[in-house]
């Protein structure tokens, strides 16, 4: 029980099954570090512009939430493309 | 006080489904819990128009009830008496078509246009709203079955329709064409196809041209998988994470259903609307940009 807790997985298992796992994290982890430093980008801009001139919060909230899900779609793009190596492959 | 509640109710409502997992996980035969077994589309009514394969399955039925739904929000808070002193129906209602009215069609469109498309990007917000929204709500709308006194019903899952491909392609690909038929009535078939190519060098058109029509298609292919590879991710998560419970072992409990509720309230809260959003502005802001290319 311990062993499945902490996911050690068995040795013999299917070594075609692991590369499709390992693609799949790829895929996610790989698109998720840009998409992080692009969000991170967006707000860290966003906050400075509002310290700047608080009385254009309004007008850019909603260009802030048309580009944090633009950035934020690629991790999506990732997602589908370890997906697609998980099921074609 | 209140929030917390909900927090409780929504775990709860997430357990639900995981129980009715397990009691069908006992079965005769003991499948392998497969979260992507949720995306299977069974055909409830087969319909079969020659190759079209147009029968009623999960996802049909989950796209009826939000049109529907979509219908009476639009009947009940828009369609009343408007009074000098606004009941809290009202209110809300104004607040949905100034969000539409402001933050949508009037990002994207240019002014002469906003009469003739503001409907549609109204609508395609209110409607991808709705379903995406039902999708996180627990229906009794699933394929497995669980035996209530003698009688089988549908187990309680989440499913949202916009989670399936084929949905948002077809909502995607309506505001491709619309975007391609006004480009070409506001200035001209060849007006239009010469818009898509900026100001360059000559001697660039053979590397610029194919990317540009390139990029057209595109448009078409992240406007689709940003919506439904979101949906899809959002509810993998939830059930991966009370999936854990039957792969690894049932202690785990606490610490999964505690991680769904997070990732629940995260997707209700934030993603569902801004997946609304993004969709309606981004389609009125290609719509805009055909009609107007130099804006």
């Amino acid at each position: 029980m311990l062993s499945s807790f902490l996911f050690l997985a068995e040795t013999t298992g299917d070594v075609a099954d692991a590369g499709k796992a390992i693609a799949l994290a790829l895929g996610i982890g790989l698109g998720a570090l840009g998409a992080g430093v692009g969000i991170g980008n967006i707000f860290g801009s966003m906050i400075q512009a509002v310290a700047r001139q608080p009385e254009l919060k309004g007008e850019l909230q909603g260009i802030q939430w048309l580009g944090f899900a633009l950035t934020e779609a690629v991790v999506f793009y990732g997602l589908i493309g370890g997906l697609l190596a998980y099921v074609l492959i | 006080m209140t929030r917390r509640l909900l927090a409780i109710g929504a775990a709860l409502l997430l357990a639900l489904p995981a129980a009715a997992l397990a009691s069908s996980g006992t079965g005769a035969d003991e499948e392998k819990f497969n979260p992507a077994s949720e995306w299977t589309l069974h055909e409830w009514v087969p319909i079969h128009l020659g190759p079209l394969d147009l029968s009623i399955n999960k996802a049909v039925a989950y796209l009826l009830l939000g049109a529907l739904l979509s219908c009476v929000i639009g009947i009940v808070f828009m369609r009343i008496k408007v009074g000098s002193d606004p009941t809290k129906k009202q209110a809300l209602g104004e607040t949905i078509y100034e969000v539409a009215q402001v933050q949508v069609a009037e990002q994207g469109l240019p002014t002469k246009a906003i009469g003739r498309w503001f409907p549609y990007v109204a609508s395609l917000m209110i409607f991808i709203w709705v379903v995406n929204m039902i999708g996180f709500i627990p229906l009794p709308l699933s394929d497995e079955k669980v035996e209530i006194a003698g009688i089988k019903l549908p187990t309680l899952a989440i499913f949202a329709a916009t989670s399936t491909l084929s949905v948002t392609l077809a909502l995607a690909l309506m505001t491709w064409i619309f975007t391609f038929v006004e480009g070409v009535r506001a200035n001209g078939l060849l007006r239009y196809l010469r818009s898509w190519i900026p100001d360059v060098p000559k001697a660039l058109y053979p590397l610029i041209v194919p990317l540009e029509i390139l990029g057209q298609f595109m448009r078409l292919i992240s406007l689709s998988v940003r919506l439904y590879a979101n949906m899809l991710a959002g509810h993998m998560l939830i059930l991966t994470f009370i999936g854990l419970i039957f792969l690894v072992t049932p202690w785990i409990f606490p610490f999964s259903v505690l991680l769904a509720t997070v990732f629940y309230i995260f997707e209700v809260v934030i993603v569902v609307s801004i997946q609304a959003y993004i969709f309606a502005a981004l389609s009125a802001i290609y719509i805009g940009s055909a009609i107007e290319p130099e804006h």
